[in-house]
C-alpha cells in the first residue's frame, strides 16, 4: 500500500501527540514494506527520506488570524504539493490526521478521487467546547472530515463511540485502534540522570507530563499535593509541559513551596529519564480520547496514577498495572497516590506488569497491521 | 472546445453571475461548450439551456467567508473531477474560485484564467481576513497562465499589488465592444499555449 499521510506535524516539528503518531505508525509500515509518503508543514518547502519514509514539506502562512485559518491555507499548499507528486508516484488513498488536515485531504480526495481515511486523536467538543462560532466550525470540519472519509479511525475505545455520536458515523466505516509505544526508542536510552537537578536525595519523584491546560487536569493533583505530602513527606512533584505553565506554577508553589518543581520544556532524553525513574506518574486528565502518557510510562517500567476517563481506562489496569482514580476528584488522586508511596514493592509490582502488559498488547507492529486492514477497506469499498 | 467556468455564486442581477453568463451564452453561440460551477445559494438564475450548470451545496458552516470559501472550493474540485478530462481551459473568477482553479488546472494539466474582477487592496483591506485573502489572490495570479481584468484601475492593483506580469494582463471592459470575442481569443490561444509541448516538466 502506498498512503499519503496528511499531518500538520511530522518530527522534528512537534507540538502534539500526532507528530509522533505519524512518524511511528509510516516508520513502522515502511518497516513491513509498505511505502507510506508524509505531506506535512515545514517553514519551507523540502523532501527527506528518514527510515524508509518519503516526507515531504510546504510551508503556510504568516498573516494567519488564527490556526483554524492557517490551517485552511496550509490546506490549499498541501494540496497543490500532492498533485504534483501524484503525476509521477500515485499513491492508493489519503490518510488524514485531525481536523487541521480536513480541508487538505478532502480537496486531494475530490479532486484525485481517492479513498480517504481520516483519523481523529480528539475532538473540539471534548477539548474545550463548541460555544464560540469558531470552535464550532472546528466542530464542522470534524465533522466534514468523518462525512467525507470512507472510513475513520478513532484512538480509543470509548472515544469510539463519542465520535460516533457526535458526528453521526455509521457503524461500518469506523475502527478503534490504540496508540502504540516504540519500545526500541525507549530501551536504547541511556542517557544519565541527574536527581539533583530535579530533587533531593531522599526524595522520591511523581511526575507529570502534558500540556498545562484543564484538559489534562494539573489543577486536580495540585490540590491533592498537600495531603500526599503530609503523609509521605518524602514525595517530590515534577511538572513537565508546556501551556499556562506559570500559572499553575503560581498556585503549586503557594500550596507546596520547594516541593514542587516546574522544569518548563524538558527534551525528549530527559523526559525518558524521568520516567525511568519516577516512582510513579500522575495523569489526572478531565477528557482523554487515548492518553499516551500511561504507555510511555509503562515502556519505563513506572506505574500510572490515571483518572478513570476515555482511553485510560483501557490504557491502565487499576491495581495491576497501576491505578485509577474518579476524574476531577482530588481526594480520590492523593489517596490512590498515597497507596502506592506507601508500598513501593507493590508499585514496582505494578509497574512491571504495565510494562509487560504494553509488549503484548500496544505494539506498533499490530497497530500498523490494523490500520493497512482499514486501507484496505476504503480502498475496496 | 469545453470551457470550465468557476464562480462563487451564479444567480441573476449579480454582477459577476452576469459577466460568467455572457460569456457562457456567447461561447454556446460560437459552437461551444460550457460548465459552470458554483454555489448553490437556493436563488433564482436563467441562462441558455445549453449552458451545463452545476451548482453545488456546501455542507459546512464557516466561522468567515475566507475558511467557507475554501471547503466551498473543495466541493467545487469534486464536481468537476467527475467530469474528468472533458474541459480545455478553466476560467476561474476573484480569490474565492483560486483553490479550485489552480488545483483543477495543476492537475489535469489545462489552462487557467483568472479574472480578477476587484483586488482586496481596491476593496478596503479591512476584513479579519484581508491578508490572507490578498496572498490567496497573489498565489491565484502567479499560478494562474492568464489574468483579466475589467479595468485600468483592477489591472493596476494587479500589477503593482499582486505582481503580475504586465504580458501575462489584459484589461477586457464588458462594457466594450467585442469583449466576449476577445475573451474566447484568450481560451483559444491558452489551449494552444498547453498543447506545445514546452515548459513541460
Amino acid at each position: 500500500m502506498r498512503p499519503l499521510f496528511i499531518t500538520w506535524e511530522y518530527p522534528p516539528i512537534k507540538a502534539g501527540g500526532i507528530a509522533a503518531h505519524c512518524e511511528d505508525l509510516a516508520t513502522t509500515m515502511a518497516d513491513q514494506g509498505h511505502d507510506p509518503i508524509v505531506l506535512t508543514y515545514g517553514p519551507e518547502e523540502e523532501t527527506e527520506y528518514r527510515d524508509g519514509v518519503e516526507i515531504h514539506r510546504v510551508p503556510s502562512t504568516d498573516s494567519a488570524e488564527n490556526t483554524l485559518s492557517w490551517a485552511m491555507h496550509l490546506g490549499h499548499q498541501i494540496e497543490k504539493k500532492a498533485i504534483e507528486l501524484y503525476k509521477n508516484k500515485k499513491f492508493d488513498m489519503v490518510h488524514a490526521h485531525d481536523w487541521m488536515t480536513v480541508s487538505a485531504a478532502t480537496g486531494i480526495k475530490n479532486t484525485l478521487r481517492l479513498p480517504m481515511v481520516f483519523t481523529v486523536h480528539s475532538t473540539q467538543k471534548g477539548r474545550d467546547g463548541i460555544d464560540s462560532q469558531y470552535q464550532r466550525t472546528i466542530h464542522n470540519l470534524e465533522w466534514y472530515g468523518t462525512y467525507e472519509a470512507d472510513q475513520v479511525i478513532t484512538v480509543g475505545r470509548e472515544f469510539c463511540q463519542e465520535v460516533k455520536h457526535t458526528f453521526d458515523v455509521p457503524d461500518e466505516k469506523l475502527s478503534y485502534i490504540p496508540n502504540g509505544v516504540n519500545l526500541e526508542k525507549f530501551d536504547q536510552h541511556s542517557a544519565k540522570f541527574n536527581k539533583s537537578e530535579y530533587a533531593l536525595d531522599w526524595e522520591e519523584i511523581i511526575l507529570f507530563v502534558g500540556r498545562m491546560y484543564p484538559q489534562k487536569g494539573p489543577g486536580h493533583l495540585i490540590e491533592a499535593m498537600p495531603s500526599i505530602i503530609d503523609q509521605n513527606p518524602h514525595a517530590k512533584f515534577i511538572m513537565c509541559g508546556s501551556g499556562a505553565t506559570e500559572h499553575y506554577k503560581k498556585i503549586a508553589k503557594n500550596r507546596v513551596g520547594e516541593k514542587v518543581h516546574f522544569p518548563g520544556y524538558v527534551s525528549d532524553e530527559n523526559l525518558l529519564s524521568l520516567m525511568k525513574n519516577a516512582k510513579m506518574t500522575v495523569a489526572p486528565s478531565v477528557y482523554e480520547p487515548f492518553g499516551i502518557v500511561p504507555l510511555e510510562a509503562a515502556a519505563c517500567e513506572t506505574a500510572t496514577v490515571g483518572s478513570y476517563v476515555g482511553g485510560m481506562k483501557d490504557t491502565i489496569i487499576h491495581e495491576y498495572t497501576g491505578l485509577h482514580s474518579y476524574p476531577e476528584d482530588s481526594g480520590s488522586i492523593s489517596h490512590q497516590v498515597n497507596r502506592a508511596l506507601e508500598d513501593p514493592g507493590w508499585t514496582e509490582w505494578l509497574g512491571d506488569n504495565a510494562r509487560n502488559r504494553v509488549e503484548d498488547n500496544f505494539r506498533w507492529e499490530q497497530i500498523s497491521a490494523w490500520t493497512t486492514g482499514v486501507y484496505k477497506k476504503a480502498v475496496e469499498a | 472546445m469545453k470551457v470550465l467556468i468557476l464562480s462563487k455564486e451564479f444567480r441573476d442581477g449579480e454582477g459577476v453571475s452576469e459577466y460568467c453568463k455572457n460569456i457562457s451564452e456567447y461561447m454556446i453561440e460560437k459552437g461551444h461548450s460550457v460548465t459552470i460551477l458554483s454555489f448553490d445559494d437556493g436563488s433564482y438564475y436563467s441562462v441558455n439551456e445549453e449552458v451545463d450548470v452545476r451548482r453545488v451545496p456546501v455542507p459546512f458552516e464557516g466561522d468567515n467567508v475566507y475558511n467557507w470559501s475554501m471547503i466551498l472550493n473543495n466541493e467545487l474540485k469534486r464536481q468537476a473531477a467527475e467530469l474528468s478530462e472533458e474541459f480545455d481551459v478553466i476560467h476561474a473568477n476573484d480569490w474565492t474560485t483560486v483553490p479550485g482553479g489552480v488545483t483543477l488546472s495543476k492537475h489535469f494539466n489545462k489552462p487557467l484564467l483568472l479574472t480578477i474582477h476587484s483586488t482586496e487592496n481596491q476593496r478596503g483591506f479591512n476584513e479579519t481576513h484581508s491578508e490572507m485573502i490578498s496572498e490567496l489572490e497573489w498565489q491565484g495570479v502567479y499560478d494562474a497562465d492568464k489574468i483579466l481584468v475589467t479595468n485600468e484601475d483592477s489591472k493596476n492593483s494587479v500589477l503593482f499589488d499582486l505582481d503580475s506580469p504586465d504580458e501575462k494582463t489584459e484589461v477586457i471592459d464588458p462594457y466594450t465592444a467585442n469583449w466576449r470575442k476577445r475573451i474566447l481569443k484568450n481560451y483559444q490561444n491558452l489551449i494552444k499555449q498547453k498543447k506545445a509541448p514546452v515548459n513541460q516538466t
